[in-house]
């Protein structure tokens, strides 16, 4: 339906799109009357948990005296946490861009993820009779489930009927909040006493993910979101089923011709992407709310485009995850040091995904098959 | 329930439906004029957003200037996904994805710096944009069946090539075509801010542009077709609330399934088996979404 999809670019260019996105936040603080310079002081500490001045007494610190650096490990922490979600949605984006497909639906996924792995989650609850070995990936794998299933409807509906999925998985995200804030308003409301919140109770102790650092929300999460990008860099160079699904990207028709079942490697692909999302409520679940509750989402879905159209896929995802994660985290903390509105991040957030999507030189559509075929050696022999 | 009784009650539904339907049948005539014109607008629903932010922070002393308002940022955002997507050659969804998430976070941005304590305004009477619904649909249709501009819009949208052959370039078609719903689809905002809720609300457009994205698919382009569909959207978003105002409860195999948090679900759940039965009979314009070389 829509012209090809420019996903990473050169690194100039992604540098400058984020240089573009901060230059316009800046004009915006300095508009609106805050100090711009102060603001991102702020951002970039709450951002990496780098600064100078006095040490926290948690800090570690590089040199003595005047010029010394500390380093604060919670701030960093609570970047990388942030990071955990956006890289494992923003493979999820990556992943059905490469098929061409437009996954806005990760928000949806990621609910549905979560609302599997917490049921697995209840395995033994409240004390947690389970073993932990085995209770944290079976959550972790419900939670894929859970994804796989809410994003192969948009794959079904899009393989069988043609809908396009920008609005089916939009409409998916709508269902699943509403259908979320119901059941844990109703059937899954936590039935302690007293207990009013829209949330379940906890999941039991033996699915929590353990901080890595006292206080913050960084647990072997991340390892778990590095693990999967690198397995979908390894889909991509090595396996048939990714270049089942870069040819079905490339062009639908031309990869029927060629003996591809695109409606299967559509509705495979949409499946994997919500897996992805899943696993990343599933984690949310484990690390940080410990129960299922509407607000595990919170707007890493849309933000994983962002993700997803400035890091391209090879790696260029996970430092993309990183550099909103640190964004998102670092505005959090400038807002409560300097009032500046943390939304600040999503103006940012914008200007990147437009700039990074501006293509003033464009390859004729041969040029452009040829170079990504070019890099793709097992393509040799095949006519394509 | 006696007779009396179900009478207003369909009248109440009738009129919700309307009301509901209004910023729907605005924002579809926008996406009619852009996709016709070869051009996927998924930024109407930042556009909406934007127009109702626009009314609500300009409207505050005089209604006028907050519809002027209205006009010009929901014009300058129109302008601006068309050059996005002409000039820059940029993905129509990525540009308007791009443009709804910097209306989100630019109205966030701004109602927590500016109107922290709220916003109160005056308003428009509602009954303005329901005739402003009810005209535009046949308006849009003249103004693409039986005008020159709209023999044009439909030529660069259909087959630009051809029609660059006839000394038709497709640019300033489009730039117009989007640049109106633009326009279009800020007033379906201003509808939301300015004669509903008399406020603006951050995130209160609520998917309302993609549903109309969604009516111009089911009504196959035709102005007439997307109203039909907005109306029929507009009636799942108004039971919702016709049913709590009713009373009206059904329980079974322990779902409550008039709780007003299913019930909203409903013109979401409508808007996918719309678009499961429409989708493979319609056909979209032919140049839709694609770009020249």
């Amino acid at each position: 339906m829509t012209g090809k999809v420019t996903m990473g670019g050169s690194l100039g260019k992604s540098l400058l799109s984020i240089l573009a996105g901060l230059l316009v936040a800046g004009i915006i603080m300095q508009v609106s009357g805050y100090n711009p310079w102060q603001a991102f002081s702020a951002l970039w500490q709450g951002a990496t948990g780098l600064h100078t001045g006095t040490a926290a007494p948690n800090d570690l610190s590089l040199g003595a005296g005047k010029f010394a650096i500390h380093l604060n490990r919670y701030n960093l922490a609570q970047s990388l946490s942030k990071m955990t979600p956006l890289l494992l949605c923003g493979l999820s984006v990556g992943l059905g861009l490469r098929a061409g497909l437009f996954n806005i639906g990760a928000q949806g996924q990621m609910l549905a993820g979560a609302l599997a792995g917490g049921c697995v989650g209840f395995i033994g609850a409240p004390n947690g009779t389970f073993p932990m070995v085995l209770h944290i990936p079976l959550v972790l794998i419900a939670g894929a489930v859970g994804g796989a299933i809410w994003g192969a409807i948009p794959g079904i509906m899009k393989a069988a009927r043609g809908v396009h999925e920008v609005i089916s998985t939009i409409m998916l995200n709508f269902i699943a909040i509403n259908l979320a804030t119901y059941l844990v308003t109703h059937n899954l409301k936590d039935p302690t006493p007293g207990k009013m919140a829209a949330q379940t109770a906890p999941i039991a102790k033996s699915a929590w993910l353990a901080p890595l650092v006292p206080g913050a929300n960084l647990t072997a999460g991340l390892a778990v979101a590095l693990i999967a990008a690198i397995a979908i860099t390894f889909l991509f160079r090595r396996a048939a089923l990714g270049y089942e699904i870069r040819a079905v990207g490339l062009g639908a028709d031309a990869a029927r011709t060629n003996g591809i079942a695109v409606e299967k490697t559509v509705i495979r692909t949409m499946a994997m992407a919500g897996a992805l999302a899943g696993i990343a409520g599933a984690i949310e679940v484990m690390a940080i709310h410990h129960r299922f509750m509407p607000s595990v989402s919170a707007n890493y879905g849309f933000d994983a485009i962002a993700v997803a159209l400035l890091g391209g896929l090879n790696g260029g995802i996970t430092l993309a995850a990183f550099f909103f994660g640190a964004l998102a985290s670092g505005a959090n903390f400038m807002q409560l040091q300097t009032q500046v509105p943390e939304s600040i991040a999503g103006i940012v957030q914008a200007i990147v995904i437009l700039f990074i999507g501006i293509r003033t030189f464009k390859p004729k559509q041969s040029v452009l098959v040829a170079a990504l075929l070019d890099d793709e050696r097992r393509l040799d022999d095949e006519p394509f | 329930m006696n007779p009396s009784n179900s009478s207003s009650w369909v009248a109440a539904l009738l009129m919700a439906t309307l009301s509901n339907a209004t910023p729907l049948i605005l924002a579809a005539m926008g996406g009619v004029l852009s996709e016709r014109a070869g051009v996927v607008n998924i930024a109407l629903e930042g556009l909406i957003l934007a127009g109702a932010f626009a009314g609500a922070a300009f409207g505050q002393q005089s209604s006028t200037t907050g519809m002027i308002a209205v006009l010009i940022v929901g014009a300058a955002l129109g302008f601006l996904h068309a050059f996005l997507t002409q000039k820059a050659k940029m993905n129509h969804v990525v540009s308007g994805l791009g443009i709804t998430l910097l209306v989100i976070g630019a109205t966030r941005y701004l109602n927590l710096k500016f109107f922290a304590t709220g916003l109160n305004i005056p308003g428009i009477d509602k009954q303005v944009f329901l005739i402003l619904a009810c005209i535009m649909p046949f308006a849009v249709l003249f103004l693409l069946n039986r005008t020159t501009f709209g023999l044009r819009l439909r030529a660069v949208g259909e087959n630009p090539e051809s029609a660059r052959m006839t000394g038709i370039s497709s640019a300033l078609p489009r730039y117009a075509a989007v640049t109106l719903s633009g326009i279009l689809a800020a007033l379906a905002g201003a509808y939301l801010s300015m004669g509903d809720a008399r406020t603006f609300s951050t995130g209160m457009s609520s998917g309302k542009g993609y549903v109309a994205l969604a009516a111009v698919i089911f009504g196959r382009w035709n102005p007439l077709g997307a109203t039909l569909g907005a109306l029929f959207f507009g009636f799942f978003f108004s039971l919702q609330s016709q049913m709590q105002i009713f009373g009206w409860k059904l329980n079974f195999l322990g779902v409550e399934w008039t709780s007003p948090i299913l019930l909203d679900t409903l013109p979401y759940v409508m808007t996918l088996i719309a678009l499961l039965s429409t989708v493979g009979r319609a056909t979209p314009p032919a140049a839709l979404g694609k770009e020249e070389d």
